[in-house]
């Protein structure tokens, strides 16, 4: 966009051209206005034809050939953004209404008042910039919400699909973003003969979140396969990504090592909420907390473990706050109740049944209200 | 959300009521800090009427907590309702910031 607008003039009036080139000659002078002329619509859609540069058109409406109200209509084929303003005799509504119907922005009457066309241009080239301006946010609005959706997919092709298959162990995981891009994940994967599980809330969603959530899952892994002891590991997450935070992010995070052989599952909890235990027999009962706080926001945090062991067909489920702090249309939470029931007196079959429960009756739930934190149930039962 | 805030000599206690959540959390903290005056000293948050805290609201305390400790001036938050006392023990947040049980106990502490 250049600084000078180009106003299209057509009028069959040849006296119009000395006239206006006379009395806007300080705009032209100092670059503000550059103006052409044509003789009838004809002439006038040939020049805009040929400089798409021409921001505005000044029409007259009874001229040879192409009369000002068809030009009108011709417009928005040569260029949608084009602003046109048109002349007409004074008093003569219907060819103004019809001229505003077909899109004309603004019109004058004759003779032409010099001062009331000057505001005239002024307005409508003010108008054009803002909504040039609102075309290009649009733009750079469009190809964010495309960045977005990349990330959001890079994201989602992160998280496993396909869980460990090992005698003694089924594993069932789940997260759907509120957001594009959300700020919770879990992880499995094989440790020798164990299996290391990972369900993790990252504060705030978005961006910076995920790419929070990025560095946490690579610092939890790559420690995972250092020790084995899970307070020893995020003690080491916790060093890693406590050292440079200057965005205060922080992430909470339960980090479990399931034995298959043996059923002993050995968890530690960094300011997440505790794991829900589902036994064969549908008692439902909440796991005890462990020492500890969220990852990334303190140095030196000590966090300890608690182990229990899995009987055949006994169930633990990993969740985030989204499932508990899911809300519905009234403004009620899901909560740790409603979870329970999920499960009381009815011990799930699979793992991938218990996981599937979860997220039907969080769905339920919440019905037609949004969705305002990612949700993540992850499941493990002993077969 | 909404905020009151009274100031007697150095102490600044703010009141926030409401939600705070991934939505509002930007505001929550802009509002808050635009409360401050150079002359507070202490600045105590009282919560009594706060009715859930996501973990972006903890994020943005958080900040609010650490601006604060390195301009040597102490903040303390106080009158958490079970819920959002919940969420300050189990995130561990408690251990982070000073929790106490009313406005009065923070003035002391």
């Amino acid at each position: 966009m250049t600084d000078t607008y180009k106003i299209l003039v057509v009028d069959d009036e040849p006296d119009l051209e000395p006239l206006i080139l006379q009395r806007m000659r300080r705009q032209i002078r100092s670059n503000e206005y550059e103006f052409v002329f044509a003789r009838d619509g004809l002439d006038a859609l040939e020049k805009l034809n040929a400089d798409s540069t021409i921001d505005m058109v000044l029409s007259d409406i009874n001229m040879p050939k192409m009369d000002g109200l068809t030009l009108l209509q011709q417009l928005p084929d040569v260029d949608p953004n084009l602003r046109a303003v048109i002349v007409s005799a004074y008093g003569d509504m219907d060819n103004i209404r019809t001229a505003m119907n077909r899109g004309a922005f603004d019109f004058v009457t004759k003779p032409i008042d010099f001062d009331d066309l000057k505001i005239t241009i002024s307005r409508t080239l003010e108008h054009l910039a803002e909504w040039r301006e609102a075309l290009s946010s649009r733009d750079q609005l469009v190809a964010l919400q495309n960045e977005l959706s990349i990330a959001s997919q890079l994201q989602q092709s992160i998280l496993p699909t396909i869980p460990p298959v090992t005698e003694g162990c089924e594993v069932s995981a789940n997260m759907e973003p509120a957001r594009n891009v959300g700020g919770d994940f879990y992880d499995y994967f094989r440790l020798d003969n164990q299996i290391g599980l990972v369900v993790a809330d990252v504060s705030d969603k978005g961006i910076p979140a995920s790419m929070f959530m990025m560095s946490s899952r690579t610092a939890l892994k790559g420690a995972a396969i250092g020790v084995r002891d899970p307070e020893k590991v995020l003690t080491e997450v916790n060093s890693q990504l406590q050292q440079d935070n200057p965005t205060f992010m922080f992430v909470t995070l339960i980090y479990a090592l399931y034995n298959p052989e043996t059923g002993l599952l050995t968890y530690s909890i960094a300011g997440h909420d505790p794991p829900m235990l589902v036994s064969a027999d549908g008692t439902v009962t909440e796991l005890p907390l462990t020492k500890g706080i969220a990852v990334g926001i303190a140095a030196d945090v000590v966090y300890t473990q608690e182990s229990v062991t899995l009987e055949p067909g006994d169930t633990v489920v990993l969740y985030t706050d989204g499932v508990t702090e899911a809300m519905n249309a009234d403004n009620q939470q899901f909560g740790m109740d409603r979870l329970a029931e999920v499960f009381a007196g009815n011990s799930p079959e699979s793992a991938t049944s218990a996981n599937e429960a979860v997220f039907e009756r969080v769905r339920i739930f919440a019905g037609d209200a949004p969705q305002s934190d990612d949700i993540t149930c992850l499941t493990l039962r002993r077969p | 959300m909404e905020f009151s805030h009274d100031r007697s000599g150095d102490t600044l206690v703010v009141n926030a009521s409401g939600r705070v959540d991934g939505s509002n959390a930007s505001d929550f903290l802009e509002s808050l800090q635009g409360m401050f005056d150079p002359g507070d000293q202490r600045i105590i948050l009282d919560l009594g009427g706060l009715e859930y805290i996501s973990s972006a609201g903890l994020r943005v305390l958080l900040m609010a907590a650490q601006n604060l400790d390195k301009q040597n001036k102490s903040f303390s938050i106080c009158s958490l309702t079970e819920a959002v006392g919940d969420v300050f023990r189990i995130s561990g947040f408690d251990q982070i910031i000073n929790v106490f049980p009313s406005v009065e106990d923070a003035k002391q502490g």
